[in-house]
């Protein structure tokens, strides 16, 4: 076995191990009660990891089995991303009251533009597309990708802008979606013209890279001990009477 | 430039606007210093004058509508400067309380809630009203809605802070019976 086979074997493998323990975790901390969509995702994975390793180590790829169990699969896997992110949104802002309801607005709003410039991307930045059926996947992938990004993007930012500050996990889940999403977005970019072979080998470890990298995020942020972020320096006496003359001239 | 060259592109400036989101996420001490100093720098009743409708009406009735339309937008352009302060004051209460939030007293905690949800709704307020002044400021001519409920959420803010000092002093002197 060559270098090239094992490192595809290990970025294909690691990252589903390693999700088990994201799901562990999840299970561990409770999180799913929050977080239902997200397990879901998580388990969903690894039963299509099982699904697509066993049809390609059994061979059965050979029979084109292989291509278009993994688009259904995948398919299935964006609709669960975008899932997550509306969430991670959910989860985020439910407990604001009236910023919840600006704030559910506002994604569909988000949504509503990236899927139009999605669409205006594809009509105008086309460029020379191979008519294969992996290069039509690539094309709608791409636009997903794009969408996703641009969601997570505006998560952080819209976050950010109004002043909520992310929990250590959900800061974890979305950041892992978006670093996953970016990733897929080059692959699938590079996937819409004609590859060489050596460019589609090279190419097959981009995903799969993109994807442990993800993993370890979330696993990274879900081992990460509920600690305290920011730690509220008491008031010297000093302060306190400072403030006091700021209310009082306030009040006045 | 190739499309799929500008899509990789996008990629990877997406990528490093995560990584960097990721680590400059803040992680330390938060204190409500810089709120103090900003909330010390706002003359909020020069404010609350400069948005006044009732104000605006008067120097309507007043003043000739060349010169309205140049002091109005004068006072849009001040009142700007007021809801960019106040819209930082928001930024900094929402960060004390997300932090009083994770304080091992149930009570700092629960306030912390209140200080953080107030904060938020704060800053959309003052984001509204800086929106409002800026429009205000290019069409004088339009009439100008109050502020009132900014105003009241500043308040509502201010007198949580005040509660969190209460308990910080009740904290620091057990032996005093009430906390209202």
């Amino acid at each position: 076995m060559d270098w090239y086979t094992l490192l595809l074997f290990y970025l294909w493998i690691a990252p589903h191990l390693l999700l088990a323990g994201v799901a562990v975790l999840l299970w561990k901390r409770r999180l799913h009660a929050n977080f239902p969509v997200f397990v879901l995702y998580v388990l969903y994975e690894i039963a299509e990891f099982i699904v697509l390793f066993t049809i390609s180590v059994a061979r059965l790829h050979q029979q084109l089995w292989y291509l278009p169990v993994f688009l259904v699969t995948s398919a299935i896997s964006a609709a669960l991303r975008f899932g997550v992110i509306q969430e991670i949104f959910n989860n985020i802002f439910q407990e604001q009251g009236k910023v919840h309801s600006f704030a559910r607005v506002s994604l569909r709003w988000t949504t509503g533009f990236l899927l139009l410039g999605a669409v205006l991307f594809s009509l105008f930045a086309s460029g020379q597309t191979s008519n294969s059926l992996l290069a039509g996947a690539a094309w709608i992938g791409r636009g997903i990708a794009i969408i996703q990004c641009g969601l997570v993007l505006f998560l952080f930012l819209f976050s950010r802008g109004i002043g909520v500050s992310l929990q250590g996990c959900v800061f974890g889940i979305a950041l892992g979606f978006g670093i996953l999403s970016s990733v897929e977005l080059a692959n699938w970019a590079l996937h819409t013209g004609e590859l060489s072979v050596p460019m589609a080998r090279a190419l097959n470890l981009l995903p799969t890279g993109g994807y442990h990298i993800a993993v370890l995020i979330w696993l990274g942020y879900l081992l990460a001990p509920a600690r305290k972020i920011v730690q509220v320096r008491e008031l010297p006496v000093t302060d306190l009477r400072q403030w006091n003359t700021e209310l009082e001239r306030f009040l006045q | 430039m190739s499309p799929v060259v500008f899509y990789v592109a996008m990629a990877i400036v997406l990528a490093a606007v995560f990584t960097y989101l990721a680590v400059g996420r803040r992680v330390g001490t938060i204190t409500i210093d810089g709120a103090r100093s900003l909330m010390g720098s706002l003359d909020i009743e020069a404010f609350r004058n400069l948005v006044d409708p009732e104000e605006d009406a008067f120097l309507q009735s007043c003043l000739p509508a060349d010169q309205f339309r140049t002091i109005k937008r004068e006072r849009a352009w001040a009142a700007l400067a007021y809801a960019r302060t106040l819209s930082h004051i928001a930024l900094e209460f929402s960060r004390f309380g997300h932090a009083l939030r994770n304080s091992p007293d149930p009570s700092l905690a629960e306030l912390g809630r209140e200080v953080a949800t107030g904060a938020i709704h704060l800053r959309i307020l003052a984001l509204q009203a800086t929106a409002r002044l800026f429009i205000s400021a290019a069409f004088p001519k339009l009439p100008q809605r109050s502020l009132r409920s900014l105003f009241e959420q500043y308040g509502h803010s201010a007198s949580l802070l005040a509660r969190y000092r209460m308990l910080e002093r009740a904290r620091k002197q057990p032996s005093q019976p009430s906390l209202a």
